[in-house]
């Protein structure tokens, strides 16, 4: 049986019913995880033993009836950000090509405790890009490629688990995002992802790139099985003292219409198919919809907070690498030198950064309490060519508007789904944006589009 | 500069050198190339940075180095047109410990 594009929902009902095994899946994943992963430098570890005893297990207990719910004996893989304890954790950079942890991350614990079958630790770009890449050969097992067409980008920094998705290597993966890292790969692997509020699923075990900015989140086939990803992964953890007490259910807004903002310029001077593919998208919900156009967020300086952030909290985090120099072993030649710059940050400077976010927060839920989602193309062109750095990537595109950014800073949840085609066969974007723990509009908002669409279900050409 | 604010744009500017790509949309070749002369503050911090490293930099790193704290020097001006009262703390909070008895 063809198990590779099938959903978390279609593949759990399969198992139920007795027509495959935890095992037969984990096998038939970890084979292609091992003959298709390279074509697109998708894969840091395969975890072959490890899958194959915890299918064993999820066999077992099925056997017996005891079922532990939608993940039971569903195959997964996870950035190699986040600790396990029998196999490396690469971080995707060289100087910790050979790291061990002794335990793993509360996210994979919670997902083995659901039943959930680890077949391989993704690939990532090193340390999450914090040191400022500008080009897509960043890390130590090479430039993520889509699936799409390889030679363009996947996307980062959770480079493997949206090129992993896309391929039909895993049914869904975890990733993180700082700022972008989950919805870029989402956008240019053609798959969905989804962001949580941050605090809402633990960090704990998870590499840190900025404390008080980092989320971990689904990737996966559709917005329903990120969401049932979620519903696994969220609530508070006594190990991350970031993490809140509130859990997150799926749930099916339905009647009235939701309320949508249209950033100003969200959809001009950007390539033109995903200008198009956005306002189709938009055409397709119509009826559901509510559309506030030419909506503008506070005028107040993201960019300078976020990067301040980064920087400091980055360079803290790296400082081991920046005292002995172990920079000069990452991958990119340009994030070699670009730890250093924040040496100059001064401590001022950056509780000044954290002061100026406490007004940013309430000002952006002001504003994103008078919608249920904003909504963007979630990049504004398609993926960048692998051998240009992405600010050549496809020059005379100057517009769009920028949400990530905003959002990212202050920590409110965002999802992204396909919503067709660009030039060069590449897929495109569209992005729902919510105020903080709103979650369950933007898993209902996405999952009524993909009842009436099929872009999520397409696959790439991998023969 | 119809499309964004004259400062917005200056942010983007200022940003384009000194933020990780993932912080701003890729922004337009021309805004790229319209980075100034270092300040003679950036000039005077990386110096201080090469200082610490001596052995480590050369002088491309060094100039990369400096247009990096130059930009993110001009963002930071920014952070100092929000307004902010002596009780505007930061947003985190610390909590005493005390272990177990």
């Amino acid at each position: 049986m063809d198990f590779a594009f099938l959903p978390v929902v279609e593949l759990g009902r399969l198992l139920r019913q007795k027509k495959t095994s935890a095992t037969e899946l984990a096998t038939y994943f970890l084979d292609r995880l091992e003959r298709i992963g390279p074509r697109f430098n998708a894969v840091a570890t395969v975890t072959r033993a490890r899958a194959l005893a915890e299918a064993t297990q999820a066999d077992r207990e099925i056997g017996q009836g005891k079922w532990r719910g939608p993940l039971h004996g569903i195959p997964y893989g996870v950035k190699d950000l986040l600790a396990t304890k029998d196999y490396p954790t690469t971080w995707g950079a060289e100087p910790y090509r050979q790291q061990k942890f002794d335990a793993d991350a509360t996210v994979i614990e919670r997902l083995g405790a659901a039943g959930a079958v680890l077949v391989a630790k993704l690939a990532m770009v090193e340390l999450a890009g914090g040191m400022g890449y500008t080009q897509a050969n960043a890390s130590f097992t090479g430039p993520g490629k889509t699936p799409w067409n390889p030679a363009y980008w996947s996307g980062g920094s959770s480079s493997g688990p949206g090129a992993a998705v896309a391929a039909g290597l895993v049914p869904f993966a975890i990733g993180s995002e700082t700022s972008g890292s989950i919805l870029t790969p989402a956008a240019y692997c053609g798959v969905t992802g989804l962001r949580p509020t941050y605090g809402l699923v633990s960090r704990h075990g998870a590499m840190a790139l900025a404390w008080t900015m980092d989320k971990l989140g689904p990737l996966g086939r559709s917005a329903e099985d990120c969401g049932i990803v979620l519903e696994v992964i969220a609530g508070k953890d006594p190990k991350d003292a970031s993490s809140v007490n509130r859990g997150f259910r799926m749930t099916t807004q339905s009647g009235s219409k939701f309320r949508i903002g249209v950033p100003k310029g969200a959809d001009k001077d950007i390539q033109p198919e995903v200008a198009a593919n956005f306002r189709a998208a938009l055409k397709v919900l119509g009826d559901k919809l509510e559309v506030i156009e030419d909506v503008e967020l506070p005028d107040l300086p993201y960019g300078a907070v976020a990067g301040l952030i980064i920087a400091a909290e980055g360079a803290s985090a790296f400082d081991d690498l920046l005292k002995d120099g172990r920079l000069s072993q990452l991958t990119a030649p340009e994030d070699r030198t670009g730890g250093y710059p924040a040496l100059a940050v001064s401590a001022p400077d950056y509780l000044r950064a954290l002061r100026v976010r406490r007004p940013m927060q309430r000002a952006l839920d002001d504003f994103l309490k008078k919608f249920d989602a904003l909504a963007v193309p979630t990049r504004t062109t398609v993926a960048t060519p692998l051998d240009k750095p992405f600010r050549d990537g496809w020059p005379g595109v100057t517009g769009g508007a920028n949400v990530i950014g905003p959002t990212n800073v202050v920590g409110v949840p965002g999802v992204s789904v396909p919503n067709g085609f660009g030039v060069q066969g590449l897929p495109t974007g569209l992005s729902f944006t919510a105020r903080a723990f709103d979650e369950g509009k933007l898993v209902s908002l996405a999952r009524l589009y993909q009842s009436r669409t099929d872009w999520h279900t397409r696959r790439p050409p991998l023969d | 500069m119809d499309a964004i604010s004259r400062r917005a744009f200056a942010e983007q500017l200022a940003l384009a050198a000194a933020a990780p790509w993932f912080v701003e949309d890729f922004k337009p070749p021309q805004q790229q190339q319209q980075i100034q002369e270092p300040s003679a503050l950036a000039k005077a911090l990386a110096e201080a940075v090469r200082v610490r490293y001596p052995d480590r930099f050369s002088a491309d790193d060094l100039t990369a180095i400096t247009r990096s704290i130059d930009g993110r020097l001009r963002a930071i001006e920014r952070l100092y047109q929000t307004a902010l009262t002596n009780a505007d703390e930061p947003d985190f909070v610390y909590s005493v410990y005390r272990g177990a008895d």
